[in-house]
């Protein structure tokens, strides 16, 4: 059996070590990067089941918990690990192509420092490791932002980094206060512990981490810096960030707020933010032209939803939500390699460009239109299941708040069909002149790229078919949240 | 605690009024560089309340220098591990944020914050 | 306006921290804390060897998150290089620096890279360790650089150090992981005589790599902020 401390270390070891491999030769960081990635996918699938049954329980350096720093590879770690890893995977495979200019090294080094400090927050059990894995997968965000080192991807990368500087102060700020009290840094401890965190300073800590955490988790009104970052970044990071990085941040969280805080007094309050988080989002990405902007605003949207459905304090709502953010990463991640390649080979950020497009690109287009249905929840896509049980959970709940918020979701489901179908429609039904006059290269993307996006479109076309599967998976990680961490049910 | 004037109080206080001026720079100020400034300064009161966590009153530093000290008789080493960590990577994050702005400048030539600050809907 | 309501928000949330914390910070103060931390200094000693108790912290305790933090120190100088470098390196100096400063800065910095060393090397029985160490070895760099018009920064040599301390850094992990001891970071050396310079295990090895990473690390992200042409108004 594989010791989990891999899947963190391996992207790690060969971070440290492609600049070394780039110096003598030049492409071959792809290559380290690409088999890195393999590993990690194969690993955490295999991990997969073995923790379903019983969550693996890491000792590093030999010291015991709370004493050390442990890891603890239960449902949520692996599913999480997994969606990382075999997203950043197939990523990596579009990659290959994408990316061409003379840094990609560096591209490379960054992508696998982004897939270490994500599978480190979903793999740890102390506080303050978090915050460290946390920064991580801050700091190399901000940089591949500012990857095309254009005037909007600086701005935004400064707009990120601010903003979620600020968000690390509140962290640390939570840190301290917990550490003063409690005296220690381990989740299962602390949740042993909370006792002594009184009632507002208990809250204060709660509030300081929904800050400092929903910076990342792009939370309402937190999340001003997502559509310029996701918009700028290169198309296959974008795919990154909105695929996985939003909802590690948004899992994390809502770890901390159930299992290690206990802190369910302020989930009302959670589920009304979310819903207005994703009307926000989905009413302005009515209102883009470019593209990636779209996708950006609807990852917002998408956001909302999840929180929504992850703050329902049910089995149901919780595993509900996450089988939304494996429909989203897997949904989203295609719209943004799709776009990649639209941009790419007509010259146009502007959507009203791409028209008739699909004539040329027929495997692009036809998995774009797949993946946005597939958001928008129409059945057979694996979005619909997944909607629908977040619906259900909601109207089962018996809170009139809860019901009432239902709407708000159903609104925001009619505008993100309305203007997916705007898009999809520009770009079988569109008028093809309006290409612009770089069309004469449109052409089908290459088979890098095509690859990873049949593969994941393969999930939401036919996932209903192991739709018990997947609940199974995503009903055990439902119930890690929602009961309570404890010291002694690790050892 | 029957001062207010005491070593723990003064620190603590200190690292709110550190953490409130950078929070407040960062909030309203326009200069891409003040900002910048303000971060360092909210995260350099956080660092410091971070260590003050650690203290206890009336024991010394957790270094076995002499001969005979004893365990008890030293402060909490792990709040001052945690700020090693935490200075570094704050020193991590302002040293990017720095070159960013260097670069924006070379770009645009302004350092005002009003063009990149709002939600352009 | 602006200024206004950030002022409220930030006098509001100063007076709910002062009154939060206030009250579980003061009587927690005076007595022996419950804490993980008195936990680890009484034990210490015998269990890593180390004069030094923060080390042993820093070190083998929390030793992952001195990993994850080498991480960010390798992160920021990734990105200053990605986005300081420009097509062409400058090696030559715009301004000529006095005769005194280009001198001076050459007999300082065997100085100042000895003191960096002995700090770094000292880690487990003395203040400081491999990341004060580190950064005093950068600083004596830094001088020669910004002062001298003959020495060229090599950025390949950098990249090498760097690269190689880390993956020092994960290999010692490594040999814990699997050896004798079964776990990442696990101390696998003898703990040798208390309070002298060979003792604590892997601890000054760790040192020495970070010491390494840092020093190289600083060198390459102040070289490609200094000598990169977009810093200069006078250039392009």
């Amino acid at each position: 059996m594989v010791n989990p401390i891999l899947l963190i270390l391996v992207p790690l070891a060969a971070a440290f070590f492609i600049p070394i491999l780039a110096m003598v030769w030049k492409n071959g960081s792809r290559y380290v990067a690409l088999l890195v990635g393999l590993f990690n996918a194969i690993v955490s699938i295999a991990l997969l089941p073995v923790v379903m049954t019983k969550p693996i329980h890491v000792t590093i350096a030999g010291f015991k918990a709370p004493i050390g720093i442990d890891l603890l590879a239960g449902p949520l770690g692996m599913v999480f690990a997994v969606i990382i890893s075999v997203t950043g995977f197939l990523v990596l495979i579009y990659s290959f192509d994408y990316i061409s200019d003379k840094s990609q090294s560096r591209y490379y080094t960054l992508f696998l420092l982004l897939l270490t400090g994500s599978l480190g927050m979903v793999l740890t059990n102390d506080i303050f490791n978090l915050f460290v894995f946390f920064e991580i997968l801050c700091i190399s965000s901000y940089i591949l932002v500012a990857y095309n080192r254009d005037e909007h991807g600086l701005e935004a990368a400064i707009k990120y980094l601010i903003l979620g500087s600020v968000g690390s102060v509140l962290f640390l700020l939570a840190i301290s206060i917990v550490y003063l009290k409690l005296g220690t840094l381990n989740m299962a401890d602390i949740a042993d512990k909370i006792e002594g965190l009184t009632g507002s300073a208990k809250l204060m800590v709660v509030v300081l981490l929904l800050s400092g955490l929903g910076v990342e988790a792009a939370i309402f009104p937190l999340n001003s810096w997502l559509p310029d970052a996701h918009s700028s970044a290169p198309s296959s990071i974008s795919a990154l960030l909105s695929g996985f990085v939003i909802e590690v941040a948004l899992i994390v969280l809502m770890k901390l707020i159930y299992s290690v805080m206990g802190a369910l007094q302020v989930l009302e309050i959670v589920s009304v933010i979310a819903v207005v988080t994703l009307l926000v989002g989905e009413f302005s990405a009515f209102r883009q032209g470019n593209i990636k902007r779209i996708l950006a605003y609807s990852s917002i949207g998408q956001i909302g939803l999840i929180l929504f459905a992850l703050s329902l304090n049910s089995r149901a709502g919780i595993s509900a939500g996450v089988l939304q953010v494996i429909n989203h990463a897997a949904s989203k991640s295609i719209l943004f390699l799709v776009s990649g390649y639209f941009i790419l080979r007509t010259g146009s950020y502007e959507y009203k460009d791409y028209g008739g497009i699909a004539k040329k690109m027929p495997v692009s287009s036809l998995l774009f239109t797949f993946a946005a249905l597939s958001l928008v929840g129409v059945p057979p896509f694996l979005g619909f299941f997944s909607k629908i049980q977040i619906i259900v959970a909601a109207a089962n709940s018996g809170s009139t708040l809860l019901v009432s918020l239902i709407v708000g979701i159903l609104i925001g489901t009619i505008i993100e069909g309305v203007y997916f179908l705007k898009v999809v429609q520009v770009l079988y039904f569109g008028n093809s002149e309006s290409v612009s006059p770089v069309a004469s290269e449109v052409r089908e993307a290459p088979f890098s790229a095509v690859l990873p996006i049949v593969l994941m479109g393969l999930v939401v076309v036919v996932g209903f078919l192991f739709l018990p599967q997947f609940n199974s998976v995503t009903g055990s990680v439902a119930t890690e949240i929602v009961r309570k961490l404890s010291l002694a049910s690790l050892f | 605690m029957n001062s207010l004037v005491t070593v723990e109080n003064i620190v603590y206080l200190a690292s709110f009024g550190l953490i409130l001026i950078g929070l407040f720079i960062v909030f309203s100020d326009k200069n891409l560089l003040k900002i910048v400034i303000g971060i360092d300064i909210a995260e350099t009161g956080v660092n410091i309340l971070l260590v003050a966590t650690g203290y206890i009153h009336g024991k010394t530093a957790p270094i076995f220098s002499k001969l005979g000290l004893k365990a008890s008789q030293m402060v909490d080493p792990v709040p001052q591990a945690l700020v090693l960590t935490s200075i570094v990577i704050g020193f991590g994050v302002t040293a990017l944020a720095l070159a960013l702005v260097v670069r924006l400048y070379q770009k645009t030539g302004s350092l005002d914050v009003s063009n990149i600050r709002g939600l352009k809907w | 306006m602006r200024r206004v309501i950030s002022l409220v928000l930030i006098l509001g949330f100063g007076f709910y921290l002062v009154t939060v914390i206030g009250k579980i910070a003061f009587p927690s103060s005076g007595e022996q804390k419950g804490s993980v931390g008195v936990a680890i200094v009484n034990n210490a000693a015998e269990q890593t060897g180390a004069a030094n108790a923060v080390t042993s912290v820093v070190v083998l305790y929390r030793g992952f998150d001195t990993l994850g933090e080498v991480t960010v120190l390798f992160l920021a100088a990734l990105g200053l290089s990605l986005l300081m470098r420009g097509e062409r390196f400058i090696a030559a100096k715009i301004f000529d620096e006095s005769f005194i400063l280009k001198t001076g800065s050459f007999l300082l910095f065997p100085f100042i890279t000895l003191f960096g060393l002995y700090i770094i090397v000292h880690g487990h029985l003395t203040p400081g360790g491999g990341f004060p160490g580190g950064v005093i070895i950068a600083t004596g760099f830094f001088i020669v650089i910004m002062t001298s018009d003959i020495v060229r920064l090599r950025e390949n040599l950098v990249s090498l150090l760097e690269g190689l301390a880390g993956l020092t850094f994960i290999g010692l992990g490594i040999v814990g992981l699997f050896g004798t001891k079964g776990s990442f970071l696990a101390n696998f050396m003898g703990k040798g005589v208390f309070n002298t310079l060979l003792s604590a295990g892997i601890i000054p090895f760790i040192y020495a790599a970070i010491g390494v990473k840092v020093g190289s690390e600083l060198t390459g992200a102040v070289g490609s902020m200094f000598l990169s042409p977009y810093g200069r108004e006078e250039n392009e």
